[in-house]
């Protein structure tokens, strides 16, 4: 392999040989005009962009240089969902989808960000807001008009699949169970991120408890939001400073030797590999540290299980000897790891199971980008591939399968609130499922299993 | 463990993981990015040119033996490739997407069913290729420009495009799509003394979109509402007698429903259209012409490659760059793949190189003029100094030496060493990494990959 280059996005431009899979593959350019192909969008237009290039001599960081008339990015960069599916299918490893979210920096930092964007950015502090009064935020937010309002006075799409806040966080059951935690002398790290902390803390009790089947004391230290969606909104500078405070925090458990193990894949992707490329801190030895410390929880899990120590107790998940269908879909933010599908290899180890994988490219949602008026019909469009293929799923649209379809399966939150909003169907995380096979979890309610 | 890890997901790794995974062993595919189907015509072309050879090959299998002796096609010799050969039509034609000599009036006409087609998608087949009186006629096909396109194994929407036919040729296009020029495909054909004239359809008619891209029209045309526009189109610009040639658009998924309604129509119109001195009668009246990438026809061979392969249960992991692996004497133990943190190790007990030549990215060649080997390093037969790589002549008919740069390989396919031994015990390379070919010059680069994955998946096999 060539020698890559330390802060490689803007040069490996340079290896784009004008193939077009990634046109191919660009789940947003298939549906919409409004975005034009991520090689248009990245490598062709980048060459254009001839400022702040860490190449260039003066050696100003890719977002520092201030902006001349004329250079400033096509808007139609802001359409690119930020999916990764171009890095993915690139022959040549062009780093598409970050050329694309510095251009979009810069368009911020010459044109300032709008209200909207900056409230989808701050996830952490919605969330926390509204965890105050649970009940009485859901009742705010979850009505038709204050939908249409939101619609109509900041852009937020009135029909997407928002989440709900919950009367327990999971650092309030934390605090609560704080008797029942597992105490070992093996310790992991789990880093939450903000919708399991405040919309689904029960992804985290289902990571927790098989931690603890397995053995591990599980460390849930104070932390805060990864910054994806503020670089995913071109907001560089908070997702700086997000990033800065989480490597401090968990500093002393990285040194230390233990695993950052995340359930949320687009927070451990940040931690690995976004933050650090994106914002040039892959010399700041604290990112670092963290980035090779940080994994997904299957990706761990899957290491346990090729050295054979994977507790074998795992059940059937429900009574019937009918099987139990589930359509997994690895999202784009998985994909992106580069680890496979190491769900899929844990999943399949679950007694009449009958695991289906789902080759679709990108349930739409991709983060906020869903969720802004102007692209939530773009983002339903693009999810259209994974719904029909769901919906092909079930007993009734496939005379050849057998056994019961009540569940989806997606390691990625807003992946799976988009699946749900696009099958009708609930979707759950990989973990909860292999939870529940282990008997810790009640899959449907939603919560730790009753012991008897 | 896996019996087999392939390296590379173009149409020599998924043709040889099919292969393999068929013999029963458990294969996975990685590769870096997605394959090169994206770029193929979707034709399987063996051999087109030889090397310094001004004309056109008429007949491949007659002229193996004016190959080089270390050329692949040299080590297989013909009964091997015809072998390949059979293999890949009962796979394309179970997978809905047959594939035949092309010339071979038998596979032309898409509104009868095929009884070739049929057979060949049964198991245990008997090996068309020993039966055809024609084994290795290649045929001319229409190219992108209108130049002849030397093909052995053409898809069935292909067919009508053979030059060899007296049929009157009408080449449309779509106003709007780019890289597709009908005047000059049309211009260049009468040059060749074809008898061609060329039209333009409006699209606006049917998508409102602005992007026509070849895959957005594909798609497009999938839709049974467009279909029926595109068809009315057609027709009213045909003349009668004339078979139509259009680009390689006509849908992904569902492109011979369209193609068996534009040849009933065509036909409808004018029974005399779908009638040469072809002694085999019927033929089809319409046929694509490939594009410019994204290449239509290649994708749809790639998504019937991929549909087969996930019925065998083969997953297929894009994404996976090399970045490392380990070796215990002459045996692979694992390779490393590069990810977001720590590299990923896959384990198997036999590992397949397909990563192509110097485009596919299983050779890299630096400014300096170092040309490496990009999984394993192995040892590369090319130029000793960048000065050697290019003759002065960009189309020089002796090709250039880089592009003949490749791995070196004994007859079961594996690498060899300077001593001329094998490097790894467990390790093969097949396609367009392969020395002593230049498969885009020689206009064999699907034969090459179709031929070479099918024989180092079955060296695997009969290893075990």
């Amino acid at each position: 392999m060539p020698a890559a280059s330390l802060n490689s996005v803007g040069l490996s431009l340079n290896d784009c040989i004008k193939c077009n899979v990634c046109t191919s593959y660009c789940p947003v350019s298939q549906v919409t005009d409004s975005f034009p192909g991520p090689k248009y969008a990245a490598p062709q237009s980048e060459r254009f962009r001839d400022f702040g290039h860490p190449f260039y001599a003066d050696g100003a960081g890719p977002i520092s240089r201030t902006l001349a008339a004329g250079q400033m990015p096509d808007a139609s960069v802001d359409y690119c969902s930020g999916c990764r599916v171009c890095n993915e299918v690139c022959p040549t490893g062009v780093r598409i989808a970050e050329i694309n979210a510095r251009a979009r920096a810069r368009i911020v930092e010459a044109r300032g960000l709008s209200l909207r964007n900056r409230i989808l950015g701050r996830n952490e502090l919605l969330g926390r807001i509204g965890s105050f009064a649970p009940g009485l935020a859901n009742l705010l937010l979850h009505n038709p008009l204050s939908r249409r309002l939101a619609a109509a006075l900041f852009g937020v799409a009135e029909k997407a699949p928002l989440p709900r806040w919950r009367h327990e966080t999971l650092s309030r059951w934390l605090a609560r169970t704080r008797a029942q935690r597992l105490r070992s002398e093996q310790k992991v790290v789990y880093f939450h991120g903000c919708a399991t902390q405040y919309y689904e803390p029960f992804v985290g009790i289902a990571a927790i408890l098989v931690l603890e089947h397995l053995g591990y004391e599980v460390i849930v230290p104070p932390q805060n939001c990864c910054g994806l969606p503020m670089l995913s909104n071109g907001e560089f500078g908070a997702a700086e400073s997000h990033h800065r405070r989480n490597v401090a925090r968990l500093t002393e458990f990285v040194d230390a030797g233990y695993p950052v193990i995340g359930t949320s894949t687009s927070c451990t992707l940040t931690l690995k590999e976004e933050a650090p490329e994106l914002l040039d801190l892959e010399n700041d030895a604290g990112t670092r540290a963290l980035k090779f410390a940080t994994w997904d929880i299957f990706e761990w899990l899957r290491e346990r299980l090729d050295q054979g120590r994977l507790p074998s107790d795992l059940r059937p998940l429900h009574q019937s000897d009918q099987p139990f269908i589930l359509p997994y879909h690895a999202p784009c933010q998985l994909r992106a790891h580069r680890i496979g599908k190491p769900a899929l290899e844990l999943l399949a180890r679950i007694p009449g199971l009958d695991l289906r994988e789902s080759h679709a490219r990108c349930c739409g949602i991709a983060g906020t980008y869903g969720y802004k008026t102007e692209k939530y019909q773009i983002a339903m469009d693009v999810g259209a591939e994974l719904f029909d293929y769901v919906a092909a799923q079930s007993p009734q649209s496939d005379q050849d399968s057998e056994g019961s379809l009540s569940f989806t399966a997606c390691d990625s939150e807003t992946c799976r609130w988009q699946l749900e909003h696009g099958t009708g169907l609930p979707s759950r995380h990989p973990i909860e499922l292999l939870a529940a096979a282990y008997g810790l979890y009640d899959l449907h309610a939603r919560r730790q299993a009753n012991r008897n | 463990m896996l019996d087999l890890l392939v390296i590379g997901a173009g149409l020599t790794g998924l043709f040889a993981a099919y292969t393999a995974a068929r013999a029963g062993l458990r294969v996975r595919v990685i590769a870096r990015g997605a394959g090169s189907t994206h770029w193929h015509a979707g034709t399987i072309d063996l051999l087109g040119y030889l090397p310094n050879g001004q004309d056109a090959v008429a007949n491949w299998a007659q002229a193996l033996p004016e190959l080089p002796p270390a050329h692949p096609y040299r080590l297989l010799g013909v009964h091997a490739i015809a072998q390949a050969l059979d293999e890949f039509q009962r796979l394309a034609a179970a997978a809905g997407l047959p594939y035949g000599r092309a010339g071979a009036a038998t596979a032309i006409d898409p509104t009868t069913s095929n009884p070739k087609a049929e057979r060949l998608s049964q198991r245990d087949g008997p090996a068309e290729q020993f039966d055809d009186l024609n084994l290795g006629q290649n045929a001319g096909l229409v190219s992108p420009v209108g130049a002849a396109r030397p093909v052995y194994l053409a898809p069935a929407a292909q067919q009508a495009g053979i030059l060899e036919d007296d049929r009157p040729l009408l080449i449309v296009g779509l106003d709007g799509m780019p890289d597709f020029y009908p005047a000059l495909i049309a211009e260049n054909l009468q040059r060749q003394g074809r008898p061609a004239r060329s039209a333009s359809l409006p699209l606006d008619q049917l998508t409102e979109r602005c992007d026509h891209g070849p895959l957005h029209l594909a798609r497009l045309l999938d839709r049974p509402a467009a279909q029926s526009k595109l068809t009315e189109m057609v027709v009213d610009v045909a003349a009668a007698g004339e078979r139509v040639g259009l680009p390689a658009v006509l849908g992904l998924h569902d492109h011979a429903r369209l193609l068996k309604k534009i040849h009933r129509a065509l036909v409808t119109k004018d029974p005399k259209t779908s009638q040469s001195q072809d002694p085999h009668g019927s033929v089809a009246a319409v046929f694509e012409i490939p594009t410019l990438p994204p290449s239509v026809p290649g994708l749809r061979l790639e998504t019937a490659l991929r549909a087969r392969l996930d019925r065998l249960g083969v997953r297929v992991e894009i994404g996976m760059e090399a970045c490392g692996f380990h070796a215990a004497g002459r045996r692979i133990e694992w390779i490393e793949t590069e990810t977001g943190s720590r590299p990923l190790r896959h384990t198997a007990r036999n590992y397949l190189l397909a990563t192509g030549g110097v485009l596919g990215g299983g050779i890299y060649a630096d400014r300096r003029g170092r040309v490496k080997e990009t999984v394993f390093d192995l040892p590369l037969t090319a130029p000793q100094t960048r000065t050697q790589w290019l003759r002065p002549l960009f189309l020089d008919k002796r090709g250039h030496p880089i592009f003949q740069a490749g791995v070196p390989v004994d007859r079961l396919f594996r690498p060899l060493d300077q001593s001329g031994a094998p490097v790894y015990d467990n390790l093969q390379a097949a396609g367009a990494i392969l020395a002593h070919t230049d498969p885009i010059r020689e206009r064999s680069r699907e034969g090459i990959a179709v031929s070479t994955g099918y024989a180092a998946a079955n060296a695997v096999v009969h290893g075990r």
